[in-house]
């Protein structure tokens, strides 16, 4: 993408250069989550945002009450160009040297690290590969506006049984290089407009409305537990794409009931909190968490979500297809 | 395929009769060689007190002879020792046993550990700035040399007793996007090494190196070069593989053509992809192919062990190859020839339209990737991985860490034709532990291990024990005969690693490693050779 080097956006590099670049850096790559990148900031607020934030500031970013009307339009004019690197750095970064892309400093080295420890499950461009989902369509990175959100799950990983990430130990410039490597892929893969890699909305609008409606009431029998009026009134308003037709076909935060009987005869239910041949555990209304060993009490299991497991055998294609057009209606 | 007037107690009893002979081998008593030494001969019969290779032995059936811990006295089962490698890096390596030293590795690590007391007796650590860190499966040895395999795709050769660095390979160039994770296959003078590198369109391949000079003897490629028309590349050779002596053929699965979800770009069968292959240790030539997922577009790497097996087969003694495919396919072939015996699913699979007459599922093309998704099963991680299955000689069951799952598969044009080429989004998985009758395909019995699923791989011992573990950390010993729970101990992570056993001072350790922690598992001090143990402390 060529830089636009109007003379508005040049005044406003110099003004950048004045007052921002010490914490957002040279190249507006940040160094999140402290400092974070103003790459594609024009792309997440509006310019009256930017101009009210340079004006107010936001702790722990300063106020800049004293920039002139002139000053501030310049640099938001400037925020929306694509930044430059040194192209001598453009060595450094793998993914660069293959695709003739051109990386901040940080950006290119957080491309060598993710690299060696992300790619093969996020793919070289992080728009997904083996078993790991695109970044660039994530909604958790398009959120995280201060970086500390991604830091968290390289930091931490992902534990839970369907979402499984190592945790990585690397130092707080390591994982702001990978930061600043998955925002330039973000912005690099929005700038791809109409032929977008991964899968869009308009990807998933094959389906027939009608068919899936009786699918739903009939063959599916997902009358039994779910109501378009009750708890799928307005699903569709709340998910979108993808993310619908996953949840649509197996929600995976859906809860399991357990209820334990003690050898005294007691009772007691909760949410299914564990579970493995030995240990079964609840949580109950108080938050709190208990548990037996499966030899001492009997216990029951009840997850309403098996019908979803049940259903993956009887699909067609055209039967998720239709059903995904149906439930989109549920506004 | 099966003779149905054959009874099954016949059946079971010349499969061990046939077994039998491979024990002996198995059986050759404790080792004489110099200290941290392994002489290529002693690969053809590992002693009692070592597990010299990758797979214990040549046929990968991770099987051992040793019966201290049986059915009655497993439940007596505890911590020999545990091994903190200290690290984040999940340890998917299986470790050697070479004259009471143990060694394994994650990515640019090796420790060796006194595999008496589990004390740290030296710890290679090189970090590597290139290459994919995905994760490292072990080291092999020959004479006083360990060879190792580095992110960045070289050959390293080590001291034994030191860790020094005697000399430094290149397997293939990092720059164009290969790795490599394997234990590399040591037979006669050759050290075979494989690579990784699905994220580009390069052709995988074997380079075969002088144990002594890392001089390279000969290459062996799965795919015709990168660029030729029409033409797949891919097939990466990231799982040791197995070796037959007595007819001098080594036995790999190749993994994945590129690009991977989208088929248009490499029309056809795209062999050496997916497949099983035969190759003449001594020359680097193929001797037999055989395509466990002809024109695949689901990442489902044929790489899962080849397990040799002489045993009877339609009521004729066969020589096999047994395969559990990542496709959710059981595959069992006369490795003398690469010619199907049987082919059948082992879980829920919706992608094959049927099973062609070489015995090769046929690619349903609607069930290829598509823009609007199909629903596919199992998921892209596979019906099962590369983590061992076990064969057990006296029962004649398969036994493989097994992962029914659906998922959805996804490519469209701006998807293009390099690399991935495409998105896939699992959906739901579970872990099952099946004991497969080789003959006929059936699943004897099956032991639920969890959501997800667990990536353990499988141990069997002659006392009639299966070692393996759940998909939420415990390490679970099972009965051989009918997969009830007999012990297990929680981890605190699922065990990523194919567990080994061997016997060191009259005491029989199992070893298996959780994370970044090994763990060796002993009975208390016994005061009989057999039975129950007894306490003497």
């Amino acid at each position: 993408m060529p830089d636009h080097k109007g003379s508005a956006s040049a005044a406003g590099a110099a003004v950048y250069a004045g007052n921002c670049a010490l914490c957002h850096g040279k190249d507006r790559e940040g160094t999140p989550p402290a400092f974070p990148s103003l790459i594609g900031v024009k792309k997440k607020l509006t310019d009256e945002q930017i101009a009210r934030m340079i004006h107010d500031g936001k702790p722990p970013m300063p106020p800049f009450p004293n920039l002139s009307k002139d000053q501030v339009d310049a640099l938001i004019s400037f925020l929306g160009t694509t930044p430059s690197a040194p192209p001598k750095r453009q060595q450094d970064s793998p993914l660069a040297a293959r695709k003739g892309i051109t990386l901040s400093p940080q950006a290119a080295a957080g491309d060598a690290l993710f690299q060696q420890n992300c790619s093969f499950c996020h793919g070289r461009d992080a728009m997904g590969g083996e078993s790991g989902p695109d970044l660039t369509r994530s909604k958790l990175v398009s959120s995280d506006t201060d970086g500390s959100k991604i830091a968290q799950v390289i930091r931490e990983g992902r534990t839970s049984s369907d979402k499984r990430m190592p945790a990585f130990q690397l130092s707080s410039s390591e994982v702001a290089g990978l930061i600043a490597f998955i925002r330039a892929r973000v912005a690099i893969a929005e700038a791809s407009k109409g032929g977008r890699r991964g899968v869009d909305v308009s990807d998933l609008q094959t389906g027939n409305v009608e068919l899936g409606r009786q699918y739903f009431n009939g063959a599916g029998g997902c009358a039994k537990c779910h109501s378009p009026t009750g708890d799928l009134a307005g699903v569709a308003s709340r998910y979108e794409g993808l993310q619908l037709e996953e949840r649509m076909l197996y929600p995976r935060n859906a809860k399991s009931t357990l209820t334990v009987t003690l050898p005294d005869g007691k009772m007691i239910s909760g949410a299914l909190a564990y579970r493995d041949e030995f240990t079964i555990a609840l949580i109950n209304g108080d938050g709190a968490y208990r548990s037996w060993p499966t030899d001492g009490v009997s216990y029951k299991i009840d997850s309403p979500v098996n019908a979803h497991v049940d259903l993956f055998g009887r699909y067609t294609d055209d039967d998720i297809h239709n059903l995904m057009a149906y439930i989109q209606t549920l506004h | 395929m099966i003779r149905r007037n054959e009874s099954p107690m016949k059946l079971i009893r010349t499969t061990f009769l046939l077994a039998a002979g491979f024990l002996l081998l198995r059986n050759a008593g404790t080792s004489f060689a110099a200290a941290q030494s392994l002489e290529p001969a002693q690969l053809l019969h590992p002693a009692a007190d070592s597990w010299p290779m990758y797979h214990g032995d040549y046929s990968g059936r991770r099987h051992s002879s040793l019966t201290q811990v049986n059915p009655e006295n497993v439940q007596d089962l505890g911590l020999a020792w545990a091994f903190q490698t200290g690290q984040t890096a999940q340890i998917k390596s299986s470790p050697l046993l070479v004259d009471g030293i143990l060694y394994f590795t994650v990515p640019d690590n090796i420790w060796a550990v006194d595999a008496r007391s589990g004390h740290l007796i030296w710890h290679f650590n090189h970090p590597t700035t290139e290459g994919d860190h995905i994760g490292h499966r072990g080291v092999s040895m020959y004479k006083g040399w360990l060879f190792f395999t580095t992110p960045d795709a070289h050959l390293i050769s080590l001291n034994a007793k030191d860790g020094t660095v005697r000399w430094d390979k290149i397997i293939a160039d990092v720059k164009k996007g290969y790795w490599s994770t394997m234990a590399p296959l040591i037979v006669h003078d050759h050290v075979i090494a494989g690579v990784g590198g699905d994220l580009d369109n390069l052709p995988g391949l074997l380079r075969s190196f002088d144990p002594d000079t890392g001089a390279e003897q000969w290459e062996w490629d799965a795919t015709s070069p990168t660029g030729t028309a029409n033409s797949t590349t891919g097939g990466m050779t990231w799982i040791t593989g197995t070796y037959d002596p007595e007819l001098n053929l080594v036995y790999w699965g190749t993994g994945n053509p590129t690009p991977v979800l989208n088929g248009e770009a490499r029309p056809g069968d795209d062999p050496w992809t997916c497949s099983i292959v035969a190759i003449n240790p001594d020359t680097g030539k193929l001797v037999w192919g055989f395509s466990a997922s002809p024109h695949d577009t689901h990442d489902w790497d044929a790489v899962e062990i080849p397990v040799l097996v002489d045993g009877m087969f339609q009521g004729q003694p066969r020589k096999m190859l047994m395969q559990s495919s990542r496709n959710g396919y059981f595959f069992v072939l006369d490795r003398t020839d690469g010619k199907s015996l049987l082919t059948v699913p082992f879980g829920p699979t919706n992608w094959a339209s049927g099973i062609d007459k070489n015995g090769r599922p046929i690619p349903n093309s609607e069930k290829e990737p598509k823009p609007d998704g199909r629903l596919i099963a199992p998921d892209e991680g596979g019906m099962t991985n590369y983590r061992s299955p076990s064969f057990d000689p006296s029962t004649g069951l398969f036994i493989v860490d097994a992962h029914p799952s659906y998922s959805l598969y996804f490519t469209k044009p701006a998807d293009g034709s390099y690399g991935w080429a495409g998105a896939d989004y699992g959906l739901w998985g579970k872990g099952v532990i099946e004991a497969i009758d080789y003959q006929t395909g059936k699943i004897r019995w099956s032991h639920e291990l969890g959501a997800g699923g667990s990536g353990a791989g499988v141990l069997t011992t002659d006392s009639g024990l299966t070692f393996t573990g759940d998909a939420e950390g415990n390490i679970l010993a099972l009965a051989t005969s009918d997969g009830k729970t007999l012990w297990h101990a929680g981890t605190g992570s699922p065990m990523q690693t194919s567990p080994i056993t061997y016997e060191l001072d009259g005491r029989q350790y199992v070893v298996s490693g959780s994370g970044g922690v090994m763990f060796a598992w002993t009975l208390p001090k016994l005061s009989t050779g057999s039975g129950r143990a007894s306490v003497t402390r």
